[in-house]
């Protein structure tokens, strides 16, 4: 049964002034510009006006974020521009190196796969058991290489947990985009069930890896090697694999989110996104629903593009291990039950501090972490435009 | 003795070949620890026969079966293929589904019936047949020995050797309490077998697979 409004409750409290929206994005301005700049400012006119460009656009939605209290239609338009500007430039770098999208048997033999965080998962216990990681790229230097990718991804799981999946990761804002399309669901109803998938992916591919040595994920699943890089088509067995992958893409980041206006390959397919799911025990953030203010109005459960939000977790004052951090259910919670939270203080406490918090980390990351990406994906568009060649 | 220490030393990568098969299952089931450790006694049993076969069949032909890789391919493709089967019977028949016509129900009601430890006796004797490289090790040696007794005591020393390893995957049964486990653990044993069906379809076909 619905509850009534109580006379305070609603998105509003988290609403600043102008004024304090701009002193509240301040420090984010300065450390944007510093982290994003390398602390010089480019000379050269064309990358200037990327770099500004780049830095207007995540200051301005951070502004917005503080000012209107918002956080999921602002974090969104980031994370989606990222995804999208990821692909021109990682399209537009490989056919630099290697002259097309295709990966040849000599660059895999040579070890110049660009490494990227799905793999983690399988990389772990091969290299518990025999010191060697079953992918490859290079450890250092080259183009993403595994150190470097590594040392993002725990720094990000340990500020973040599961919301890298929302604010990092370069693959997210495709099927979040593809969910956003439509204004209803065709198909509304998904059997709970479907969300241990994920899980079961993960057993799948760490146990068929550490058998045959292999990156199984990337070798037979993962969809975005449509968009970024695939192995050349020159046997039968790669044949199938181009073909699953594909149909994996299509139907996982393009179809079903449409349909369902959830993100299917994050929340009903994803591995490393199943193992994410556990590092949201170990961060200092996560999120909360207030029962004092909840009305039980179930928006934020029909909301929830992962399906981390259910009726008995709404009981249970805070959403499923998946939950993404990305404020969908906060921005559609009309008495401000749902609230970013701070392990270890009051639910109840101040709920603006606690957001700034997390929002500072997180915008600060997807911010620094995508910042070149999208400057050299903008530069890719401007050549594109002036010359008719991204490269 | 020989025998013992390569099972003892290769062992691990004999536990990575059979944890797709034995996880799976020993999550999906949710036992507790002692049935798990009965689950894997009729696992390894299945394990033994198909080496035993192989001692056997080792000593017969004097490695000529390992070196000849279309007879290979042949062996190990039917083993991944009845291993898939297997695997992907499992992973839809215990999930609850029924068949919505009188046959089908009259199957599923006779397959739900049948004894697990024939399942499991199944499952390990495939996995038994897999050419692991410390299996083809294994094979080449006991191609060496003198009597068809001398082939079978390798194997079987082998066989404990290795088995050494797979000793702390009944302590999954410690997390049955967590029912989520049971359907995860037969979704993974559906993927795996799917996988495995490609591998020996391939392999069958021939020389697809590399």
């Amino acid at each position: 049964m619905m509850k009534e409004h109580p006379p305070h409750a609603k998105t509003i409290e988290v609403r600043q002034s102008p004024g304090k929206s701009f002193l509240f994005a301040l420090p984010m301005m300065l450390l944007t510009l510093m982290m994003m700049s390398g602390g010089k400012i480019p000379a050269d006119p064309q990358r200037l006006f990327v770099f500004t460009v780049t830095y207007l656009f995540f200051n301005l939605l951070f502004f917005l974020m503080i000012h209107t209290g918002k956080t999921d239609r602002y974090r969104a338009t980031a994370f989606i521009t990222y995804a999208i500007l990821f692909i021109v430039s990682f399209i537009s770098h490989m056919f630099e190196a290697r002259g097309s999208m295709s990966l040849s048997q000599e660059k895999i033999l040579l070890c110049e796969v660009p490494f990227c965080h799905l793999v983690i998962p399988m990389t772990l216990i091969p290299a518990a058991f025999t010191k060697t990681i079953i992918f490859p790229g290079t450890i250092t230097g080259g183009y993403a290489s595994i150190a470097s990718m590594f040392t993002i991804w725990i720094g990000a799981s340990l500020s973040l947990g599961r919301g890298w999946c929302s604010w990092g990761c370069f693959f997210g804002g495709l099927d979040d985009a593809f969910s956003r399309i439509l204004k209803k669901p065709v198909f509304r109803n998904i059997n709970p069930r479907w969300t241990y998938l994920p899980w079961a992916v993960l057993l799948a591919v760490v146990l068929s890896a550490a058998a045959f040595l292999s990156p199984t994920y990337c070798t037979w699943l993962c969809p975005f090697k449509t968009v970024t890089e695939f192995e050349a088509v020159t046997s039968f067995k790669i044949l199938v694999q181009t073909i699953l992958f594909a149909s994996l893409f299509i139907a996982l980041v393009i179809v079903l989110p449409l349909l369902t206006k959830r993100r299917t390959q994050c929340s009903l397919f994803c591995p490393f996104g199943a193992m994410q799911g556990l590092t949201n025990r170990i961060n200092a953030f996560d999120v909360r629903i207030d029962p004092d203010r909840c009305i039980n109005c179930k928006r934020c459960v029909t909301a929830c593009p992962t399906l981390s939000v259910t009726e008995e977790s709404v009981r249970a004052g805070c959403p499923l291990i998946s939950c993404m951090k990305c404020g969908t259910c906060m921005d559609v919670c009309p008495s401000g039950a749902v609230a970013f939270h701070v392990r270890g203080t009051p639910v109840a406490g101040n709920r603006n501090i606690k957001r700034m918090l997390f929002l500072y980390a997180a915008f600060l990351f997807l911010a620094i972490f995508s910042g070149g990406t999208i400057q050299d994906g903008l530069s890719r568009i401007i050549r594109l435009i002036t010359t008719g060649s991204m490269i | 003795m020989k025998g013992f220490f390569l099972g003892l030393s290769s062992g691990a990568v004999c536990a990575a070949y059979c944890a797709p098969v034995l996880v799976p299952y020993l999550l999906g089931e949710g036992r507790s620890v002692l049935q798990n450790f009965l689950a894997l006694l009729q696992f390894l049993l299945g394990r033994l026969l198909g080496y035993l076969s192989f001692a056997v069949f080792a000593w017969g032909i004097h490695t000529s079966l390992p070196q000849d890789i279309a007879h290979r391919n042949l062996l190990i493709g039917a083993a991944y293929v009845f291993l898939s089967g297997l695997l992907i019977f499992y992973s839809f028949f215990k999930a609850g589904r029924a068949c919505p016509s009188a046959g089908g129900q009259e199957i599923d009601h006779r397959l739900r019936n049948s004894r697990p430890s024939l399942f499991l006796l199944s499952m390990g004797l495939a996995t038994g047949l897999n050419f692991c490289p410390p299996f083809l090790l294994a094979v080449a040696t006991a191609a060496e020995q003198a009597s068809l007794l001398q082939s079978v005591l390798f194997f079987l020393t082998f066989f404990l050797g290795t088995s050494v390893f797979l000793i702390p995957a009944p302590f999954l049964g410690l997390l049955r309490g967590f029912s989520p486990l049971h359907v995860i653990g037969k979704m993974a044993a559906g993927l795996i077998g799917a996988y495995y069906l490609f591998i020996g379809a391939t392999m069958l076909a021939g020389g697809f697979y590399r």
